[in-house]
This record gives C-alpha cells, sequence and structure tokens, in this order.
C-alpha cells in the first residue's frame, strides 16, 4: 500500500508526476548553476589572509539582459507546459457526478446518486473508467486528496466543486483531508478502493440495500437498543427509523475497512472501544461519550459488526 | 584591526547601567531616539524569536515519532498557530524594521527619524498587540485557526473561544504599527537625506526598505479590512465570511491573502537589502548592476500586489484565474534571479573575506535559491494541486522565511552590532554558529520537501506509521534541536562579546556608506560632521580622492 | 522642511486610507449582488435626504479651504469664522447620519440582519468615525485659534488637517455614488 505521489495510479496523478519531474529538473539544472557560482567565486576569489583591493565592476548591460530573459524564456516554457497539464487532468465536470463526497468535521460522507448508496470515509470506484467526483462540505473548508490518483479539491461550504478520477488497476489508495479544517484534521483520513467494473457493481448494489433485518441473540437486542439510545439523532441505518445524517451511515458499517476516518481498523475490539468513550480514541470528535453501560456496548457491537 | 585606536564612544546603549537601573529603564521607556527604539524592537523581536522556537520545538517533538501523545491536537494547533503569527508577526517584519529604524538615518546622514514620537509609538503598538495575542493563552485558550484564520473556520460556530478575537486584535495592533513604521521610513527617506545623497544614491538596503515600506501601506489595509470584518462577524453576529446568507469564504481568502502575499516579500525585500549591503563590503567590490538592483525591487513589489491567488489553487476558482496566478507568480522569479545574479557578479572578480556575515550572506543565495525554486514549482499550477497543504509548503516557506530573510538577518546582526554596541561578536563563535545553523537548518527542512511528497499533510498533530514517514519526521526534528543549540551559541556570542568583544572603532570592515562615518555606537544625533555625498560610496571617495566612484558616474 | 514632512506623510496616510475603504467597498459591492433575502438599499435608503446632507459635507470641503486661505493671508477671525462654519458643517452631517442609522434601527435594519445591514454599517460607520476624527482635529484648532496663538506649528498641522478632511469627503462622494445612487438603479 502507497501513499505517495511518487507512484501515480491514475492518468490525471501521471500527468502531474510527469510535469514535476521536468520541473525539478529545470530547477535542479538552475540551482546548481547558481551554488557553483558561489562556491567558484568562493574558491576563486575567497581571500583568508590579507587582501589586495580589486577592481571596481559597476555593471554590464548585455549581462543583465541575458540573466533576465533567458529565464524568461525557460518560464515560458513553464507556462505552456502549465497550461497543456492542468487541461488534460483537471478537464470541466460531468453533469451529473458519479459519487458526491461532503466533508465534515472530521468524517467523509459519501454518496452514489444514481444508486442511492451511501457509506463513509471509503470511496469505490472502478478501475479504468472515468469517474467524477463532486466535492463539497458540510460545514468548514476541507479538502479531497488521495495522492496517488491526482489534484486535490477544496470542499468549500456553500460550492460544488469537481475532480475526475480513473483508476489504473485494483487496490487501495488512501487519502486525507488536507485543508486545516480543526482539531481533528489530523484524523480526516479515507480510503479509496479501486475495483474491477463488476466486483464495483456488485458492491454498489448491496450497498445501496436496506440494512440486514434478520439478526439473532445480541445483534438483535443492540439493534432494539440502538433505536432507544440517542445514536438515532445522529446516525442512519437504512431500513430501520434510524435517518439522522449528522454522523456516518452505519447501513453496512461493518463492510468497510477502518473506523472514524481511518483512526482504527474496523474490529470488534475496536468499536467498543469507540462507543466507550469516542474523545478518548480521537480528541475533540463530534461524537459524544454517551457513557453507555457495558452491556450496551457489547450489544451494539455485535449489532453494528453484523452490518455487512 | 587591532591599530585602530580606541574611540570615546557613548556608553553602550543596554538597559543595564548598574545602581541607576530605574533610570536606565525608564529612559527606554521614554526613548524616542531612532537607535533607542531599534535596539527594543530588536530585543523584543529575539524574545519572541525564542518564544517563537520553543513553540517549534514541542511541535518537533511531538511529530517525532507517529502517535506521540505529547501534546493533544488542542494544544497543537494553538502551538502552530502561534507560532506562524508568532514569527511572521511579531519576529520577521518587526526585526527588519529594527534594522531600518537603526540603519536608514544613519545611512542617510540624518540625525533621528523623521517622526520621532511616531516611531516610539509603533514599536509599542508592536509590544502591545504581541502581548495581548500572548494573552489569549491565559484568557481561556490560544486562537487555533492557522496563522491565516481561514473562514469559517475561525467564526465563532467554529471557533466559540476567544482566542481568535485576541488575535484580530492584536494583529490590529501591530498592524497599525507596522503603518505607521512605514510611513515614517518614507517621509525619512524623502525628506532627511544628506545634501548629496539623490534617491539614486541611497544605499541599496536605505532604497529596499523605501520600496518595502511602500508595500507595507498598500498591503497592511487589507489585512485591516479583513480583521475587522472577521471581528464584526464574531462580535456582532455579521455574515460577511461564513455561508449563510450570502456570505463568502472565498472572500476572506481573496482579503487575507491580497494582504499575505505582499506580506512575504515585506519580510524579504529589506532583507534582500542586508544582503547587498554586506556581500559588496566583504567582496571589497562596489555591487554590480546598482541600477537593476533597485529596479528588481520595484518590480517585485509591484508584482507581489497581484499574485495573491496562488495560495488559493486548491480552491477551484478555474483555469482562467489559476492560469493567470500562476503565470504572475512565476514572472517574480525573473526580478529575483536578476538580484541573485548581480550579487553573484559582485563576489566575481572581488576579494572575499569569509566573515560570518559573509558566510550567512552566501548561505542565504543557496538556501533562498532552493526555497525560490520550490517556489516557482507552485507556481506550475498542476504541481499545487499536488503539494498545496503539505509539509512540501512547509519547506518552502522555511527555506525563504528561515533560510532567507533569518540568514540575511544574522548577516546583519554580525555587520552591524559593532556599529550598535561598539563591539565585534566573536568570529570563532560566529563561524560555529552559522555551521549549527546551515546543517541544523537543511537537516530540519529539507526533508520536509520529501514528506509532502509523500503525502503528509501540514498541520496534523499525528500521522499514520506509513513508510518512511517517521523516519523522516525524526530527521526533520533533530535538525530542529540543532538548530536550537545554534540559537543558544547566537545568544552566547552576545553575552561573551557584549563584554569581551574586540572594540570595533568607527569602521571595523572597511564599509563604504555614511553609517561607518560615525562612531560605533553613534552618538545621540549621529554625526558631528556628515561627509559629502557624491556617490553611493561616500567613504570609499574619501579614502581614495586619487579614484573616487562619482568619476565613473555613480 | 518640516511642513513638507507633515504634509508628506499625512498624504500617504490617506493613500492608505484610500486602500482601506477600497477594501470595504469591495465588499459593499461584493455583498450587494449575493444578498439573498432581507433589506437592501433600495428598500431601506432615502437617497433624497442623505443627497442634502451629502451636499453640507462637500460644502465643509469649500469652507476649510477658504479657512485655510483666510489663516495664509492672516487673517485671523475670518479664519475662526470659516473655521467654525466648517466645524458645523461636520457636525450636521454626522447627526444626519445619526439621524439615518436610528431610523433604520427601528425597522430592524442592523450590521446582523443581513448582509446589507453588515456591509453597510461597516463601510459608513467607518467613514463616520473618519469624519468624527477629523471634526475632533478640527476643534482641537478652532479652540486654540480662539484661545492662543496660531504659529507656524499649528499652521502646517492645520494644512494637514485639511488634506484629511477632503479626503474623508472624497471618499463620502464615493460611498454616496456607490451605496446611495447605487440604489436609484
Ligand atoms: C520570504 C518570504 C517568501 C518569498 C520570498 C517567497 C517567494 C516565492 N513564493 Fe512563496 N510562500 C511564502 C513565503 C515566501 N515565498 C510563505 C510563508 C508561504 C506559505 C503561506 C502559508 O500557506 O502558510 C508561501 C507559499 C507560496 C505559494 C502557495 C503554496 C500553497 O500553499 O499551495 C506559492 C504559489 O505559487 C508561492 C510562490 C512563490 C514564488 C513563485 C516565489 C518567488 O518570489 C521566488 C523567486 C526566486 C527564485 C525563483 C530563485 C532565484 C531565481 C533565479 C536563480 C532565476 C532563475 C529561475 C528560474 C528561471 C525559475 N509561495
Ligand atoms: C520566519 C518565520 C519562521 C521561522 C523562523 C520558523 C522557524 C521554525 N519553524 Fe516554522 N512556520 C512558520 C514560520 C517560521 N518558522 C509559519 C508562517 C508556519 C505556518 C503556520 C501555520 O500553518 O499557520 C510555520 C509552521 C511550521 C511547521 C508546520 C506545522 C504544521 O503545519 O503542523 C513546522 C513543523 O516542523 C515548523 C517548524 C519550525 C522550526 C523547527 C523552526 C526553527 O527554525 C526554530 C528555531 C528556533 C529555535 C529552536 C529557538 C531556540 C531557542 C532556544 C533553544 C532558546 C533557549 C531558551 C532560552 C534562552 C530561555 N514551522
Ligand atoms: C451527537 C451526534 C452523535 C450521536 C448521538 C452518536 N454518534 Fe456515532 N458518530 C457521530 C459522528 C459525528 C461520528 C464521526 C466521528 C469521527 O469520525 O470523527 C460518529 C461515528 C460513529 C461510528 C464510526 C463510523 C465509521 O464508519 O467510522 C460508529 C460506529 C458510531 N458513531 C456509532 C454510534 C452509536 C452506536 C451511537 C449511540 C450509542 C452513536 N454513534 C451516537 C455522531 C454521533
Ligand atoms: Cu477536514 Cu482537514
Ligand atoms: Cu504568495
Amino acid at each position: 500500500m502507497q501513499i505517495s505521489t511518487f507512484d501515480p495510479q491514475s492518468p490525471q496523478a501521471h500527468g502531474i508526476a510527469s510535469l514535476f519531474v521536468f520541473t525539478l529538473a529545470v530547477c535542479a539544472v538552475i540551482f546548481i548553476l547558481v551554488t557553483g557560482l558561489v562556491f567558484y567565486c568562493a574558491y576563486r576569489y575567497g581571500s583568508w589572509s590579507q587582501y589586495v583591493e580589486p577592481p571596481a565592476n559597476f555593471g554590464n548591460q548585455k549581462l543583465e539582459i541575458t540573466w533576465t530573459v533567458i529565464p524568461l524564456l525557460i518560464l515560458l516554457v513553464l507556462f505552456g507546459l502549465t497550461w497543456t497539464t492542468m487541461s488534460a487532468v483537471d478537464p470541466p465536470p460531468a453533469s451529473q457526478p458519479d459519487v458526491v463526497i461532503t466533508g465534515r468535521q472530521w468524517w467523509w460522507d459519501v454518496e452514489y446518486p444514481r444508486s442511492g448508496a451511501v457509506t463513509a470515509n471509503e470511496v469505490h470506484l472502478p478501475v479504468g473508467r472515468n469517474f467524477s467526483i463532486r466535492v463539497q462540505s458540510g460545514d468548514v473548508i476541507h479538502d479531497f486528496w488521495v495522492p496517488q490518483l491526482g489534484r486535490k479539491m477544496d470542499a468549500v461550504p456553500g460550492l460544488q466543486r469537481h475532480i475526475w478520477i480513473n483508476v489504473d488497476q485494483p487496490g487501495t489508495y488512501l487519502g486525507a483531508c488536507a485543508e486545516y479544517c480543526g482539531a481533528q484534521h489530523a484524523w480526516m483520513r479515507f480510503r479509496v478502493i479501486g475495483d474491477p467494473i463488476e466486483k464495483f457493481d456488485s458492491w454498489q448494489k448491496h450497498e445501496a440495500e436496506p440494512a440486514r433485518s434478520s439478526l439473532g441473540g445480541q445483534a438483535e437486542l443492540g439493534a432494539q437498543r440502538f433505536q432507544e439510545l440517542t445514536c438515532v439523532n445522529c446516525h442512519a441505518i437504512r431500513g430501520t427509523g434510524a435517518k439522522e445524517h449528522i454522523g456516518p451511515d452505519l447501513t453496512h458499517m461493518a463492510s468497510r475497512k477502518m473506523l472514524a476516518a481511518e483512526r482504527l481498523t474496523n474490529t470488534p475490539e475496536h468499536l467498543s472501544k469507540w462507543l466507550k468513550n469516542p474523545g478518548a480514541v480521537k480528541p475533540g470528535t463530534k461524537m459524544p461519550n454517551l457513557q453507555l453501560a457495558e452491556a450496551d456496548i457489547t450489544s451494539l457491537t455485535a449489532y453494528l459488526e453484523s452490518l455487512q | 584591526m587591532s591599530d585602530i585606536p580606541f574611540s570615546p564612544a557613548a556608553p553602550l546603549p543596554m538597559p543595564v547601567s548598574g545602581g541607576r537601573l530605574w533610570l536606565g529603564l525608564l529612559s527606554w521607556v521614554s526613548a524616542v531616539d531612532h537607535k533607542q527604539i531599534a535596539i527594543l524592537y530588536l530585543l523584543t523581536t529575539t524574545f519572541f524569536f525564542i518564544i517563537g522556537g520553543l513553540e517549534a520545538l514541542l511541535m518537533r517533538l511531538q511529530l517525532a515519532w507517529p502517535g506521540l501523545p505529547f501534546l493533544d491536537p488542542g494544544m497543537y494547533n494553538q502551538i502552530f498557530t502561534m507560532h506562524g503569527t508568532t514569527m511572521v508577526f511579531l519576529v520577521v517584519v518587526p526585526a527588519l524594521l529594527g534594522f531600518a529604524t537603526y540603519m536608514v538615518p544613519l545611512m542617510i546622514g540624518a540625525s533621528d527619524m523623521a517622526f520621532p514620537r511616531l516611531n516610539a509609538l509603533s514599536f509599542w503598538l508592536l509590544l502591545f498587540g504581541g502581548l495581548l495575542l500572548y494573552f489569549s493563552f491565559i484568557a481561556g485558550g490560544a486562537p487555533a485557526a492557522g496563522w491565516f484564520s481561514y473562514a469559517p473556520l475561525s467564526e465563532k460556530p467554529y471557533s466559540s473561544q476567544t482566542g481568535l478575537d485576541y488575535w484580530a486584535l492584536g494583529l490590529l495592533g501591530v498592524g497599525v504599527g507596522t503603518v505607521a513604521a512605514g510611513l515614517n521610513l518614507i517621509v525619512t527617506i524623502f525628506a532627511l537625506r544628506t545634501p548629496g545623497q539623490s534617491i539614486r544614491k541611497v544605499p541599496l538596503f536605505v532604497w529596499m526598505v523605501l520600496v518595502n515600506s511602500f508595500l507595507i501601506i498598500a498591503a497592511l489595509p487589507a489585512l485591516n479590512a479583513s480583521l475587522v470584518m472577521l471581528l464584526i462577524d464574531r462580535q456582532l453576529n455579521a455574515h460577511f465570511f461564513t455561508q449563510l446568507g450570502g456570505g463568502s469564504p472565498v472572500l476572506w481568502q481573496h482579503y487575507f491573502w491580497s494582504f499575505g502575499h505582499p506580506e512575504v516579500y515585506i519580510m524579504v525585500l529589506p532583507a534582500f537589502g542586508i544582503i547587498s549591503e554586506v556581500i559588496p563590503v566583504f567582496s571589497r567590490k562596489p555591487i554590480f548592476g546598482y541600477g537593476f538592483v533597485a529596479a528588481s525591487t520595484v518590480a517585485i513589489a509591484l508584482l507581489s500586489l497581484g499574485v495573491w491567488a496562488h495560495h488559493m489553487f486548491a480552491l477551484g476558482l478555474g483555469h482562467a484565474w489559476d492560469l493567470a496566478f500562476g503565470a504572475s507568480s512565476m514572472l517574480i522569479a525573473v526580478p529575483t534571479g536578476v538580484k541573485i545574479f548581480n550579487w553573484i557578479a559582485t563576489m566575481w572578480g572581488g576579494t572575499i573575506r569569509f566573515t560570518t556575515s559573509m558566510l550567512f550572506a552566501m548561505g542565504f543565495l543557496i538556501t533562498f535559491t532552493i526555497g525560490g525554486l520550490s517556489g516557482v514549482t507552485f507556481a506550475v499550477v498542476p504541481i499545487d494541486w499536488q503539494v498545496t497543504d503539505t509539509y512540501y509548503v512547509v519547506a518552502h516557506m522555511h527555506y525563504v522565511l528561515f533560510g532567507g530573510t533569518l540568514f540575511a538577518m544574522f548577516a546583519g546582526v554580525y555587520y552591524w552590532f559593532p556599529k550598535m554596541t561598539g563591539r565585534l561578536l566573536s568570529e570563532p563563535i560566529g563561524i560555529l554558529h552559522f555551521g549549527l545553523t546551515f546543517i541544523g537548518f537543511n537537516l530540519t527542512f529539507f526533508i520536509q520537501h520529501f514528506l509532502g511528497l509523500a503525502g503528509m499533510p501540514r498541520r496534523v498533530y499525528t500521522y499514520p506509521d506509513f513508510p518512511w514517514w517517521a523516519a523522516m519526521n525524526l530527521t526533520s526534528t533533530i535538525g530542529a534541536f540543532v538548530l536550537g543549540l545554534s540559537v543558544l551559541v547566537f545568544l552566547a556570542n552576545w553575552a561573551v562579546s557584549l563584554r569581551n568583544g574586540q572594540v570595533a572603532g568607527e569602521n571595523p570592515w572597511g564599509g563604504w556608506t555614511l553609517e561607518w562615518a560615525t562612531t560605533s555606537p553613534p552618538p545621540v544625533h549621529n554625526f558631528d560632521r556628515v561627509p559629502p555625498v557624491r556617490s553611493r560610496r561616500p567613504l570609499w571617495d574619501l579614502a581614495h580622492p586619487e579614484n573616487p566612484d562619482w568619476r565613473h558616474g555613480q | 522642511m518640516q511642513m513638507e514632512k507633515s504634509k508628506m506623510i499625512m498624504a500617504w496616510f490617506l493613500a492608505s486610507e484610500a486602500a482601506f475603504f477600497g477594501f470595504l467597498i469591495l465588499a459593499y459591492i461584493y455583498y450587494r449582488n449575493a444578498i439573498s433575502s432581507g433589506p437592501t438599499a433600495k428598500s431601506s435608503l432615502d437617497p433624497s435626504v442623505t443627497a442634502i446632507y451629502t451636499v453640507l459635507l462637500i460644502a465643509s470641503s469649500g469652507t476649510v479651504w477658504i479657512a485655510q486661505n483666510k489663516l495664509k493671508a492672516n487673517r485671523r477671525s475670518d479664519f475662526r469664522g470659516w473655521l467654525l462654519v466648517t466645524v458645523a458643517l461636520g457636525a450636521i452631517f454626522l447627526v444626519g447620519q445619526g439621524l439615518e442609522y436610528a431610523r433604520l434601527l427601528r425597522h430592524d435594519v442592523t450590521i446582523s440582519r443581513n448582509l446589507f445591514g453588515s456591509s453597510f454599517f461597516t463601510l459608513t460607520g467607518f467613514h463616520g468615525l473618519h469624519v468624527l476624527i477629523g471634526l475632533a482635529m478640527l476643534t482641537t484648532m478652532l479652540g486654540m485659534a480662539w484661545f492662543s496663538s496660531i504659529g507656524s506649528k499649528e499652521w502646517i498641522a492645520f494644512e494637514s488637517i485639511a488634506l484629511y478632511w477632503h479626503f474623508v469627503d472624497v471618499v463620502w462622494i464615493v460611498i454616496f455614488s456607490i451605496i446611495y445612487l447605487g440604489a436609484l438603479l
């Protein structure tokens, strides 16, 4: 699992990476020139003991023109490449997005408007297709960024932004909120999962369905407690009475790899830990410590972990 | 140098004059002499630099390894906000003003600033603004929205504590003081030059301070207006920058950066000025291409007013905006390059003396170029889309601010300390200071480029244990502590040299500008007699009547 | 030399102030197009009344100029008279602004009501503050002219104050055109 911009995995990221390598090479040449000249002067004209007054030289117009014009030409080239790369990696948006991503303090709401699938902190994409992503915000400014897949885009309250991603090959690509957004900006991470189209389709179909209702034992009890406790004030579980969208949709939360925006892996122990005191896991989080009884935690965990 | 007789100079202008301590202190509180005010500026900024630096060390400790429990996110966020705000507003800008307040009147042969009492007011506004800002720590929490406090995070619903109000009020105070200082410097330079010193004959430091002052009075109003609007939002429930009812978080960014970008050049132009004094003197040659160095300063200042949106590329303003601001940002590389090449050409064919001051100036040429070049990579917009808001940006800004401005200011301190105190700083300690700074600095910040490219966002209080991240962060932290050590060495050098340093005499470096034509430190009225000025290097002309500069049309 | 300095610093100070007002004016224009509901300039201002006060403020720029000339001609009592007229005109302008504010507040147009309120009160409020400061300076001059003599130092100060007053006046003309005349469009 890589995360770095050095390992681009989409045409968008490739375009930027090669532009970067080229620019870096240009800068390296300039840097070596400047440093070389400084060291040469130090070596050639340095005086450690006595010194002679060197002849004065007040300037030279031709030289001035040279070192004005050459940088200008270099920049002209860079500007041209900027322009072409920009249009290539960030074309105009589609009329309808394939997925709508809403940044909230401090998690990501992920909705697929075509199918009605909703999840959080985990974006599934089909491999080899241009996928259209709308980025928006529910509170302050966030920024959607997957280094291996292309440009970052701010999520600005009141505005809708857009990017395209076309994943080269199946895999998991880690992303993060890149615009400072308050206490838990550090743990507002997410992942993008590129799947072959069939796998993606079946995932989406499953994710759009309501939560399973044939439960047993602890899970049955947990489902009941979930409706009785304050959970429903913030969370939605489709197929039940829980409809609020203040926190992540939990309809299929057991199918997700991670908890609380990549803070923890999604295991029953971690989930219990989270429910016991979210603030201890992720200080500052908007989910309050609900002082749940041990028994409630057990049953809620069983319930939520059964929501495949 | 040892043959220079001890000059019957005025006593050291330090507020510790034994039994009459109180009187001494009083004379500092009521000081209006530009040299005293300047010393106050420089001591205050040193103090804030230590605070800001200690904050940086706290951050680096927390980031040394993934998942450290040292600072909780609330505290970390306050600390990085205060670090940035302190370094920008309470260290770099006022320290440069301090240099200007001390040197400009001397360099133009004046006896004081044009408005001595206004000068004092500027300083006190800075101090009280700074204290107000720091008072927030006691008053329920420091601001925690970053040094550019993006709305709506900085608005009441998301930052309900008073920290941001102190931030805005403190900066308003500092901002007004800075404008006053800028105005004062403009009038001083226009109205008080000694006869014969036309505006095209002033030392380049004076010239760059002049341009800088214009930039201050042009750019600071944008900050003041933004702060006022933010305060009205927070205190009177308006909605300028929240998305409610048509308010616009984007407008905050436009307003802040139309101040914020010129501000970064306000933080570097006088530093360019220092370099333009130090390199010629220690290369024993006049500056190469005076006219071009001077004109490029004006070009930079003008361009800097038209590049602000390059801080907003990730906002998706549209390709036309991005391209326009990418182009204008790239253009700034040209006049800046002109300066770099002229400084190198000044060294070329000279006789270079490797004093600490010169070492810092040469270090500046290298590190600032790195920072400038990474700046150009942002102007190549798609690259910025990847690296903005990552440690790559943190690396850029420290290369230009520390590797640029602070290196230049260190060069300036070693160069002018003898003038200000009458004694030279120790060269051996100085060279140690330079070595530690250069190594520590590059160790801390070079690796941050890679951290950013490897995907680490800035302003995170901790990070997952990804491959290499821990090692790179640890390296950076070690570098920061080396830097801390270098600062201690620097302060030790002051302490040692103030007492035992070599006595400087009037002109220890063989400088050519007017500040070297009076005692060290200068008397209250600065000059008993100002030498005649017929060229840019009056003291050269005085020493070389057979070959004065003015004969070469300088 | 002395005179040059204080006029020079005032001039550059005003340039900086112009930038400050520029940003507030830009904000007003920007938000004018963004208001979704609530009062607007059109619905809540009365340009014709304000026009009268505007004329008075412009007139005060003229009277201060006359006062300056009287002082130059060393006609002290004329100077005092014209200065008094200036102060009076400025004060009337401020009263007018106060009355307008009171009327708006009665109709629940406040700084927190909507963006029109916010940007209108911020802009005109800061202008009013500048008028107030100008009045304070002019009144001080008046007091000095009455009770002590005007020396060359005060004369220099007066030059700068007059400059300031003209500036405040010009800013108002811009504000009036954009807010009040803009409301007629
Ligand atoms: C001293 C302060 C200083 C200086 C001088 C600069 C100089 C430059 N800066 Fe920097 N900048 C900052 C301080 C400064 N910056 C800070 C503090 C931030 C971060 C703010 C924040 O987000 O917190 C920032 C951020 C920043 C960004 C936004 C990044 C982001 O957040 O995404 C950009 C984007 O364009 C940028 C560009 C530039 C450019 C093009 C220059 C140019 O002026 C550089 C010109 C110099 C050279 C290029 C080197 C010498 C030239 C030559 C040797 C000639 C040949 C060169 C070529 C042909 C290329 N800077
Ligand atoms: C000129 C400006 C300046 C300077 C000099 C520095 C100096 C340093 N900076 Fe800073 N920095 C900024 C300007 C500056 N910075 C800005 C504008 C930001 C952005 C803030 C934001 O995002 O809002 C930033 C952000 C920033 C970050 C990113 C934080 C984040 O995004 O989460 C980091 C992290 O490593 C950092 C580190 C450092 C370090 C290690 C130093 C070191 O160089 C410090 C060296 C100094 C010392 C170590 C002091 C040592 C003193 C002593 C040891 C004294 C001993 C005590 C006594 C004598 C009593 N800085
Ligand atoms: C006041 C609102 C609120 C209440 C009440 C609340 N939550 Fe949450 N919950 C949130 C928020 C916000 C998050 C996202 C936290 C984060 O990642 O920072 C969250 C996250 C979660 C997660 C992790 C989801 C994921 O995929 O990462 C689970 C599980 C969860 N809540 C379960 C519960 C249960 C069970 C209850 C009731 C006992 C409950 N919540 C009550 C707001 C709430
Ligand atoms: Cu969301 Cu940072
Ligand atoms: Cu900038």
